[in-house]
């Protein structure tokens, strides 16, 4: 047979459709199928977990100050899930998302896996791996030059907390080679502390026995926003018997007002001068308790110093603030006001608590001591659902630190913050003080090396502008972070300390919490990366220092430091994992006050009076002078605080971003809530883009109306806006702080801004 | 009816939530990300492309300030038995494939990952948006797919999910009964990721039918209800407020018609 | 040897240029839609805008759409060869190609649509038979064989193939069994088109599709195979009308056309009344039972009551009064408008039974839904166009498509 062109494709197709048809008998097209369906049910890039034996590690949770207890589930030693440990006192087993997203911080993107050495220009990003010897014998030969140039108080270190052996160590580090600059970062609990200091005489952490309480009166403290220690609060109020009442003032349907019995709205910064007239109202009717406020306190009704002259007690002081004074200036209803006093001072175990949010920012020690002086007046002071302040556990002792000439010269220079100073007396840290003073500066930065750890002041400091300039100044920072936030980007060398979970570390619990309560927060896995236990590398540079420094730090590395530290406790901490200590409180009315008078001072007289209006140390009310001008800047700006956005040292894991709600944050951009009234008068719809501008700063921000905001004030959250850490937070809407700055408090030089004026454009 | 009489003592298990007690904290969210090996983007702020197998949504009553109230309502698949409570639920009846099946034993819907192709017909047919699907590939970045857990598969690309009411515990469970020769499971051996990391205790996990259960008398409070009782879906969440605009918000109601009555003749029907 | 010509005896064609630039063109839009859907298979449904709320979407109203107005092959073949109207087998031949366009295209469509589209086989391996997409996916494979059978003899009258004895008589001996076919097909679209209209109508979650007692069954299967069957003439129509003013000539005799239009016209009737019924029943029983007005379900700027007015009468009662009455059908501008109204109708009518569906919110705190699709799937939407250009080009040129085609256009 002849094969010709056109023979050739009748057959060829005849071949190849038959070919076809014939190949569907056969196994192979159905075989193939099912294999390919196979394939996509186990696609390579799909991952399978390795399963193996299930055990559980209790810790402690430190991504906070709340130290919550934390049960860590492994799977062959793999740790896979953090839950909340029905054994620790403070949460028991209630946990916050950011305590459940904890595994996210350890596996995370934003780890820094190794030393790195700054390679490019600061905050590039360029970066060069390496060695733990070389990084701290570069740090340590920093360090040893500034004193032998006879500056060591030119090197300060910033911390997270003062407060447990970690700080303690690097505390005891600074005060061997020679600097007093040892600043702690700021929050809410420092101006209340300082307020039961003037007022009790007594030094410690504040404690709020919010537990026994039935009826609390809060002063946009968020109580189920993240304040204090989150999983104590979320477990007081849902799963004991919680307050009969709960009355949030804020400007700002917050979360917490929103479970309140009550939310009032009120003007914000306003609310020292309700605190007085609801102390007016008490008084005008003597509801207050006669027996505590007549036996047990001093300045209540006028009285004459030694000097002989005559001092207005705080009566007279709350005389000024009748409810119609007080209505105009909060803007709440002057028959509002009556009734919310006699209900505070009727309730049987009334509580007053203060402090904006999650409590990052300190605000007024006028207001603190004001919402001090309503718990004065009910008694509430040092009993059973009351206030006290809450000596630290004393379970830490060290052989006292010799010291040379070069350090003892060093540490009698005074504080480059101010803190203690005779402007600020009272006051232990001043970090927000610090990039002012370091910008205005003649010649060089007085701080010629900067040490951080388990803070990231570059984000959590207001005005994030003069910060950053301020930092520039500094020619040598060192950042300990395990993760690559703002401080760590802008640093020169990086020595990552071990993330929380592989970390061994006591925890006391917890600000604001009135249990005495020490956790230890053990490793629940091996490090993972290069990194160095915080503790071991000062121990280390200790050493490499040599001399009285070295004396200094005789132990071998941080757990040998903390095993003595504990000593006989040691065994039991490490088995049961916390030291509970319950706080004895001094028998019902048996007040002890360590202040002058020997009682609770109405009339605070350790306050420096000089500062204030009328030379009177009494709470008054004065307006905080927040920045900019009422008529270009038409709005007032405050933030807000969300427990699914950290705004502090800890930024936001990816699992918490994701609750973050569309009405917050849109795609990279945040939303502005504001009343839809307000936004009438704006021209300004949901969803509009717009251009938010203050005096510190602009940001473009996204309309959201919420019917929950008072007309005339805008709010934002705080914890977005990071340039830092990953793809998965940075560049996400706006850094509050980069739209206000710091207002320093006449009294103790903390901040105390709640909010900035701004105005609104079109974009 | 040959299924009712198999099983005659047929868990059902449900989930009573205390909106009162609700505080919006995420943490349910979060607990059952990590329980379930939830994946998540670089952009989670599109909620329609987020997978959440429970979501809080936030609503509030609408009034201006100062009258402003805010409710969160958490929002885990109803888990519906279907009208005439058959387990025919709006998406298990319309599945092409069996990909999603009704669990006689437990009442628990599943969802059958490398059965399912895709077809996204089970979302139309849920009315509470509980179904996610997976738009894109999961990426678990830098070292975490380190703490993806072993008692639930990742998912692949195409294909929907949801809440299980963490099934995979309830095996668990069950096995461990098994082995220690126990027929009944005690309420708390089996409890759901989001009811135990609910800080507040709001979630409230447990069998209906069984009288001891929390859920079965906390379900028969004047102050429950369900989510869109109305379709008929008949879902195994119930919810508890004392806010009256709470408990309107939970279905669609006419102008004049009062909830409390409505419910009453819907459950009679029914 | 004389090479047998590929095109028909008989008939004029336009010049191969000519011919090879529009199929340049039709193949251009061909390709952008095959891009999309390479770009769509590889990288997954994230390269459409559809969400969790849009699960449905473009290309389920498009499959509902094209499968409606590909009815026309099933409504032709039952009236020719079961009710025995003769005079349609001067259109059933490009009734069959539509159809078969748009039952390919709906096959291709779902292969995109589905996430997971190597295991698309599960719906027939593991079926649900609750499922109406079970039983859409199976019988409109069925049905798709089966236009696919009544394609080839068409095909294997091209002059080139018909020359071949075997061809020859296969195309012969099928042609004689085509009224079986034409009858499988029917029998077959009958279920489909109605597990369509259950599509949406089972949906007993979603207010606005969900349909009680009679009016889910057998009302709404009713209503859907119904509504094919009545707008599938007029797509019909409207492709002949097209393709004879592309083609400058006369393709079926006005005859059929009024017939077929005549049929549609009383089909598009009395199905509208039964839609209205239907609707009636629904926004004053079926919806406030579910706590609805009617009115809630057109609150949106986008799906406001015009919709339903745009559906039932503009597009309705409107092109159906028109084709029952002679003097409607005898007017060709008022025929084409009926034609086009009904079709628009129909679409109308599926993207309100997909897209409405997931657009209309069911919580009373959750606004309307809002979907745009994306590049991906307008392009793929659009490919069946390009597809159907091509294959009805192709079709028009080699085979021997419209029996009068000669005797209207006689070559001198």
């Amino acid at each position: 047979m002849k094969i010709d062109r056109r023979s050739f494709l009748t057959y060829g197709t005849a071949l190849v459709l038959g070919g076809a048809a014939g190949s569907m008998l056969t196994p192979a097209p159905w075989k193939l199928t099912d294999d390919v369906a196979i394939w996509t049910q186990n696609w390579p890039w799909t991952p399978v977990p390795e399963d193996g034996e299930i055990t559980y590690k209790q810790s402690v949770c430190t991504l906070c100050p709340g130290g919550c207890g934390i049960n860590v589930r492994l799977v062959n030693g793999r740790p896979i899930k953090i839950e909340g440990s029905k054994d620790h006192p403070a949460n028991k087993g209630s946990l916050c998302p950011m305590g459940i997203s904890g595994l996210q911080y350890l596996y995370g993107p934003s780890r820094v896996t190794s030393p790195l050495k700054r390679e490019g220009k600061r905050g590039e990003g360029k970066w060069k791996k390496v060695s733990w010897e070389e990084a701290l014998t570069a740090v340590a030969k920093k360090l040893a030059e500034l004193r032998e140039n006879g500056r060591p108080q030119s090197v300060a270190c910033i911390t997270g907390s003062d407060r447990g052996t970690i700080p303690n160590l690097i505390g005891r580090f600074l005060t061997a080679y020679g600097s007093p600059n040892y600043i702690r970062s700021a929050n809410a609990q420092d101006a209340i502390e300082q307020a039961i200091y003037l007022a009790q005489g007594k030094q410690g952490t504040p404690g709020f026995d919010i537990e026994k309480a039935d009826f609390i009166l809060s002063f946009g403290s968020g109580l189920l926003d993240g304040w204090g220690s989150p999983g104590r609060m979320f477990n007081l109020y849902g799963n004991q018997k919680p307050a009969k009442k709960i009355i949030q003032i804020e400007p700002r349907l917050s979360d917490t007002a929103a479970k309140a019995t009550q939310w009032i709205g009120i003007n914000p910064g306003t609310e020292g001068a309700l605190a007085l007239g609801i102390a007016h109202v008490i008084i005008k009717e003597s509801l207050y308790d006669r027996n505590f406020v007549e036996n047990y306190a001093f300045g209540f009704d006028d009285w004459t110093d030694d000097n002989g002259k005559a001092h207005d007690g705080f009566a007279k002081m709350a005389k000024k603030f009748a409810p119609e004074k007080v209505s105009r200036i909060t803007g709440i209803p002057k028959a509002e006001i009556v009734s919310l006093a006699r209900a505070f001072a009727r309730a049987s175990k009334p509580i007053a608590l203060n402090g904006r949010g999650h409590g990052s920012v300190p605000g007024s020690i006028d207001e603190s001591l004001a919402v001090q002086s309503l718990n004065a007046l009910v008694g509430n002071i040092n009993k059973p659902g009351g206030i006290s302040a809450m000596p630290d556990s004393n379970y830490a002792k060290w052989p006292e630190v010799n010291i040379d000439e070069i350090a003892s010269k060093g540490m009698q220079q005074p504080r480059i913050d101010g803190a203690g100073s005779e402007q600020f007396p009272n006051t232990r840290f001043l970090l927000n003080r610090l990039p002012e003073i370091i910008n205005s500066a003649q010649g060089e930065s007085p701080i010629q090396a900067l040490m951080v750890t388990d803070a990231n002041p570059l984000y959590t400091l207001p005005d994030t502008a003069a910060t950053k300039k301020a930092f520039d100044r500094i020619p040598f920072i060192v950042s300990f972070s395990p993760y690559m936030d703002e401080t760590a980007s802008h640093a020169d060398y990086i020595l990552p300390n071990h993330s929380y979970l592989e970390r061994l570390q006591d925890v006391p619990t917890s600000t604001g919490i009135s249990l005495q309560v020490t956790g230890l927060a053990k490793p629940v896995v091996k490090p993972l990366y290069d990194t160095k236990h915080v503790g071991d590398s000062f121990i280390h540079m200790a050493k490499a220092l040599g001399g009285f420094i070295e004396n200094a730090f005789p132990w071998d590395d941080y757990e040998a430091f903390l095993k003595e530290t504990l000593n006989d406790q040691w065994r039991k901490f490490k088995r049961k994992g916390v030291i509970e200590i319950e706080h004895n409180l001094p028998e019902p009315l048996a007040y002890t006050f360590n202040t002058v008078s020997g009682k609770f001072e109405f009339y605070p007289t350790a306050r420096n009076s000089a500062t204030q209006k009328e030379n009177s140390a009494l709470p008054s009310y004065t307006p905080v002078p927040i920045e900019g001008d009422v008529q270009r800047f038409k709005l007032v700006l405050i933030p807000y605080d969300s427990i699914r956005l950290a705004s502090g040292y800890m930024a936001n894991a990816p699992f918490m971003t994701k609750t973050v709600d569309d009405t917050v944050l849109k795609n990279q951009i945040g939303l502005l809530e504001i009343n839809p009234a307000t936004a009438k008068e704006l021209s300004l719809k949901e969803g509009d883009t717009a251009i938010l501008t203050t005096p510190k700063g602009k940001a473009t921000v996204k309309i959201h109306l919420y019917e929950g905001i008072m007309p005339g004030i805008i709010a934002m959250p705080r914890g977005l806006g990071h340039t830092a850490y990953s793809e998965y937070l940075a560049d996400k809407g706006t850094n509050f702080n980069e739209l206000i700055g710091p207002i320093e408090d006449p009294t103790s030089g903390l901040d105390m801004a709640w909010g900035i004026r701004a105005k609104l454009t079109r974009a | 009816m040959k299924e009712k009489n198999n099983h005659k003592h047929a868990k059902r298990y449900g989930m009573v939530i205390d909106l009162d007690k609700c505080t919006g904290c995420g943490s349910c969210m979060v607990g059952c990300y990590s329980e379930n090996n939830v994946p998540f983007k670089t952009d989670e702020t599109n909620k329609l492309d987020s997978i959440n197998w429970i979501q809080v949504y936030k609503i509030t009553n609408g009034k201006p300030f100062p009258n402003t109230e805010v409710c969160y309502l958490p929002m885990p698949c109803m888990q519906c038995d279907g009208v005439g409570k058959h387990g025919h639920s709006p998406c298990v009846s319309v599945c092409p494939a069996v990909a999603t099946d009704y669990d006689y034993e437990t009442g628990i819907v599943s969802q059958i990952y490398t059965r399912c192709f895709g077809c996204r017909y089970c979302m139309a047919a849920c009315p509470y948006h509980a179904r996610k699907f997976n738009w894109w590939d999961p990426v678990w970045p830098a070292d975490m797919e380190k703490y993806l857990s072993p008692n639930v598969s990742p998912r692949m690309r195409g294909v929907v999910e949801k809440c299980s009411f963490c099934f995979h515990r309830y095996q668990l469970a069950r096995d461990k009964a098994y082995y220690e020769k126990r027929e009944e499971l005690k309420e708390n051996e089996y409890q759901t990721a989001c009811a135990e990391a609910c800080p507040t205790g709001a979630i409230t996990f447990g069998d209906l039918n069984n009288k001891s259960h929390a859920v079965y008398k906390l379900k028969n409070s004047p102050n429950a209800f369900r989510l869109l009782e109305r379709l008929k879906t008949n879902p195994k969440v119930y919810y508890l407020s004392n806010k009256r605009w709470v408990r309107r918000a939970g279905d669609n109601y006419l102008a004049h018609e009062e909830p409390a009555k409505i419910k009453q003749k819907v459950n009679q029907h029914h | 040897m004389k090479e047998t010509p590929l095109i028909p005896a008989g008939v004029k064609r336009c010049s191969t240029w000519q011919f090879s630039l529009w199929m340049t063109a039709a193949t251009a839009v061909l390709a952008w839609g095959v891009y999309a859907m390479i770009l769509i298979w590889w990288k997954g449904l994230n390269q459409t805008n559809m969400n969790d709320a849009y699960g449905f979407a473009l290309w389920i109203w498009a499959d509902l759409a094209i499968i409606a107005i590909g009815g026309g092959a099933f409504f032709s073949g039952f009236l020719t060869y079961i009710i025995g109207k003769k005079e349609l087998k001067n259109i059933i031949n490009f009734a069959v190609i539509i159809g078969f366009i748009c039952y390919s295209c709906a096959l291709l469509i779902l292969a995109i649509d589905i996430g997971q589209p190597l295991r698309g086989w599960f719906i027939f391996w593991h079926a649900n038979v609750h499922s109406m997409l079970t039983e859409v996916a199976f019988c409109l494979s069925c049905y798709f064989a089966v236009l696919t059978i009544e394609f080839i003899p068409l095909i294997l009258e091209n002059p080139k193939l018909n020359k071949k004895p075997f061809l020859h008589h296969l195309s012969h001996n099928m042609h004689g069994i085509m009224a079986i076919f034409a009858a499988t097909g029917v029998f077959l679209s009958f279920f489909h088109q109605g597990s369509l209209g259950g599509v949406a109508g089972v949906l007993y979650g979603r207010p606005f599709a969900f349909r009680e007692h009679i009016f889910i069954w057998p009302w709404t299967f009713f209503l859907f195979t119904w509504s094919a069957a009545a707008c599938g003439p007029c797509f019909t129509i409207l492709v002949t009308w097209i393709t004879e003013k592309i083609t400058r000539k006369k393709l079926v005799k006005q005859s059929v056309i009024q017939l077929f239009a005549k049929i549609s016209g009383w089909m598009i009737i009395t199905y509208i009344i039964a839609k209205t019924i239907d609707t009636v029943y629904w926004a004053f029983v079926t919806a406030p039972g579910m706590g609805f007005t009617l009115m809630d379900f057109y609150a949106s700027p986008t799906y406001n009551i015009g919709i339903l007015f745009a559906e039932i009468v503009l597009c309705g009662f409107i092109p159906g009064l028109i084709l029952i009455t002679k003097r409607g059908r005898e007017n060709s501008f008022l025929l084409m408008t009926a034609v086009i109204l009904a079709v628009i109708g129909v679409c109308l009518n599926r993207w309100v039974m997909v897209l409405q569906v997931m657009a209309v919110p069911v919580f009373s705190f959750n606004d309307w839904y809002t979907y745009w699709p994306s590049w991906q799937e307008v392009a793929t939407t659009v490919l069946p166009v390009a597809y159907g250009i091509i294959v009805i080009s192709l079709a028009h040129r080699y085979l021997p498509v419209f029996p009068q085609e000669k005797e209207l256009n006689p070559i001198d």
